[in-house]
């Protein structure tokens, strides 16, 4: 009794483009660009168990580097290894985003854990309370009155201004903080935020 | 031997230590079998479920010391769900029962549980010696009752665990009167470390030899730490992050210099690498660096440290160091035996800096070379046709190339006379593993010359189940066969199957091999277990008409003694 697709082939765990059958052989030699399935994930997701997300369309891979590496258990690294490594990535983890925080005057730097504030007005109140001096803060949520400016350095190297994208962008970008003095950073047209060019 | 009396056979045994000698020994007569059993200290089990722990204390009764592995190797890469199995209470159970008298335990790739630590730690006076690698289902609680109870405890050694931190106070738990500590590793932990119970232990242990800290061991920590440490032997540094002007950092520089047994350094898990200087004094003295888990150290600072590091053995690294970098290895690191290296970016951005040059420059330099693992971009023919003869004495050789089905990149052809050139030339070979663009003709050149292989891993090769046959019927010394994604089948997999009695474990996963092939294997061979991971609906499997043709996502059987386990979750089917 010959039942022509059952469907039940969607339940397989197989890399390739669903649905083909024919090419099925074919597709472990198939090179690998066709094995991807491109995701909109996060790094972090595939940092932490290189999972396929699954569905979506399969595009034919252009050399972007996240494409390459969504196989499931490959390269063949441990997975202990994946998560200290992703650190490099600068890929903050909630609960370990553990950032150095510098402010301008004061002679050492502080740790702070990005991951156990939700918003800017968490992160403003520990930032305070971290050196002690109110009103660094208020820089976060208004640029106008503070003597402070918080910045910060993400993944590229770059320094940017705190408050700009919305949190979760920011955990997950941000790598290190600084507190600076608004006197230092006069010339540069700091606008006051919700004002238009 | 048999006009000795049995004490004096038993005498003569003790010299013999390693389990495989042991193993014969036990073969030859009954007499021998018998001596042999009640003399045994040391067992080793490659596989939790090839015996039991009843069948274990029937055998050897004097046991002490207990090697314990669980999960297939593939576990490692996310591809056995955590809840597979590979238990260690029921062993930890059995032997408390048995008042056995349980001095040492390692145990890789199994479920731990604060319960069988604790367990652990109540019912073995003698205690001494922990170690878990690759292990989980623990949390900083179960070490906190392996401190508090054991009373002599030697060693506590955890590598690669996934532990639970719960930030307690498990390093306080260790009695005042504890000194006897040696090792001391818990690199892998992430959380909080109380520094001044760590601090206070490190002071009363005269003995300690090696001392791997967690990322939460400051630089200033360390400093004090080594110093009141100085015949450290086997250090891990957690965090060195300091300013090198300060005056942590000179008091560290001064510990170091007095460290003079430091043979072996590890760890840099968040560095400053211009505070590496302070490690140099000591660098002429190190056999093993391992610095793979650094990813902050690169470039000239790498290069520095290692051009001091003349007597190294063993080195783990990143790739970060590049081809020139490992030109740099192989003129300074004569006594290499073991090279690691490990991709520093694991998203495949292409920037990897070590190819088929830095591989040929080490096999070049380094004449005592005998293990390498190493994850590169691309790779020759030509150039793994120099390795082999460079260094023909290769014991394990594991090439990455990160991306699956990679032809040689100057001919385009696939890499079958490279490796091919590797298993000829290098007749110790035990272990292998295969990357790149393969075809069934790799697998023609492994079962005609690997005689002594006993490890394979394959990912993306061979054409056809010819490939899988070549190695089955050529390696006579097989034991763990692991392929994902190649073309084997059936065919392949039921033609020898008296040949799995003489191999610990096969896997296979995305292959394809089919149901009905399994179930089939699974009839001629009762003693073994064929295990059926499927993820999915196991009761779709079944209730399907033609189930037979079913491909079988993952497949994993092993030899036993002791029939189907017990404790098998619902997604795994044994046959």
């Amino acid at each position: 009794m010959e039942k022509e697709g059952l469907g039940l082939e969607i339940t397989e765990l197989r890399l390739g483009l669903p649905g083909r059958d024919v090419a099925e052989k074919m597709m472990k030699k198939r090179a690998f660009t066709e094995m991807i399935m491109t995701s909109s994930g996060s790094n972090s997701d595939q940092c932490e168990s290189g999972v396929v997300s699954s569905g979506g369309d399969v595009e034919k891979v252009n050399d972007s580097p996240a494409a390459k590496s969504q196989v499931v258990g490959w390269p063949p690294v441990c997975s202990y290894r994946r998560k200290n490594s992703c650190k490099d990535a600068s890929t903050t983890k909630v609960g370990l985003g553990y950032v150095k925080v510098s402010m301008d005057g004061v002679p050492y730097l502080r740790k702070m854990d990005l991951g156990s504030s939700q918003g800017y007005d968490d992160l403003a109140f520990a930032l305070d309370k971290l050196f002690g001096i109110r009103g660094i803060g208020v820089a976060l949520k208004d640029g106008d009155n503070c003597e402070y400016v918080t910045i910060y350095e993400d993944k590229d190297g770059d320094w940017m201004l705190a408050g700009d994208v919305p949190w979760g962008m920011f955990i997950e970008s941000c790598k290190r903080l600084r507190i600076m003095k608004r006197s230092d950073a006069t010339g540069f047209g700091l606008q006051p935020r919700g004002v238009d060019e | 031997m048999n006009y000795f009396p049995d004490e004096v056979v038993e005498h003569v045994f003790d010299f013999v230590t390693s389990h495989k000698d042991r193993n014969a020994i036990s073969l030859v007569c009954k007499s021998w079998y018998k001596i042999e059993r009640y003399s045994r200290q040391k067992v080793f089990i490659g596989n939790c479920y090839a015996t039991n722990p009843e069948r274990l204390l029937r055998r050897f009764p004097c046991l002490k010391s207990l090697t314990l592995k669980g999960k297939p190797h593939f576990a490692d890469f996310n591809l056995v769900p955590h809840e597979w199995g590979g238990f260690v209470l029921p062993w930890i159970e059995a032997l408390a029962r048995s008042r056995v008298g349980l001095e040492e335990l390692r145990l890789k790739r199994m479920v731990v549980t604060d319960e069988s630590l604790e367990l652990l730690s109540r019912s073995f006076v003698n205690f001494k010696s922990l170690v878990l690698v690759s292990c989980e289902g623990f949390t900083t609680d179960g070490l906190a009752s392996i401190a508090a109870n054991c009373r002599h405890l030697r060693d506590l050694d955890l590598q690669e665990n996934e532990i639970d931190d719960h930030r307690g106070q498990w390093l306080s738990c260790f009695p005042d009167t504890c000194t006897t500590l040696v090792t001391l590793n818990f690199a892998c932990l992430e959380g909080e470390t109380n520094l001044v119970a760590l601090e206070r232990l490190v002071a009363r242990s005269p003995n300690l030899k090696s001392l791997k800290l967690n990322r939460a061991v400051p630089l200033d920590a360390l400093a004090r730490l080594m110093s009141c440490a100085p015949q450290m032997v086997d250090l891990g540094v957690g965090s060195y992050e300091n300013d090198p002007e300060s005056e942590s950092y000179l008091k560290l520089q001064a510990a170091i210099k007095k460290c003079t047994s430091l043979r072996s350094l590890s760890g840099f898990l968040e560095a400053a690498p211009h505070c590496l200087s302070a490690f140099h004094p000591i660098c002429h003295n190190l056999t093993s660096l391992n610095l793979s888990y650094a990813a902050e150290i690169h470039g000239s600072h790498l290069i520095k440290l290692i051009q001091h590091c003349k007597k190294l053995q063993r080195l783990w690294i990143l790739d970060s160091i590049g081809d020139k970098g490992l030109e740099v290895v192989a003129s300074t690191c004569k006594e290499l035996q073991e090279l690691r290296v490990f991709p520093s970016d694991l998203l495949g951005g292409g920037n990897t800096a070590v190819t088929e040059e830095g591989l040929v420059a080490i096999s070049g330099g380094c004449p005592k070379l005998h293990s390498i693992l190493y994850f590169c971009q691309q790779m020759t023919n030509a150039a793994l046709v120099t390795v082999a003869k460079n260094c023909p004495n290769f014991i394990r050789f594991r090439l990455c190339i990160l991306e699956p089905n990679k032809p040689d990149h100057v001919t385009s052809q696939p890499l079958d006379e490279g490796f091919g050139a590797i298993v000829k030339a290098c007749k110790s070979l035990r272990r292998l593993s295969l990357s790149g663009l393969l075809t069934d003709q790799v697998f023609l050149y492994i079962g005609m010359y690997a005689n002594q292989l006993e490890m394979l891993s394959i990912a993306f090769a061979g054409d056809t189940d010819k490939g899988m046959l070549y190695v089955l019927n050529g390696c006579k010394k097989m034991k763990k066969l692991e392929i994902r994604d190649s073309p084997f089948g059936d065919t392949a997999l039921l033609a020898d199957v008296s040949k799995y009695e003489t191999m610990r474990s096969l896997w296979m996963s995305s292959c394809e091999v089919t149901l009905s092939g399994c179930k089939r294997l699974a009839e001629k061979a009762p003693w073994l277990n064929v295990e059926i991971i499927n993820e999915t609906d196991n009761n779709r499997m079944e209730e399907n008409g033609h189930e037979g043709r079913q491909k079988v996502d993952k497949l994993y059987l092993y030899r036993t003694v002791v029939g189907t386990r017990m404790d098998a979750p619902p997604f795994v089917w044994i046959l």
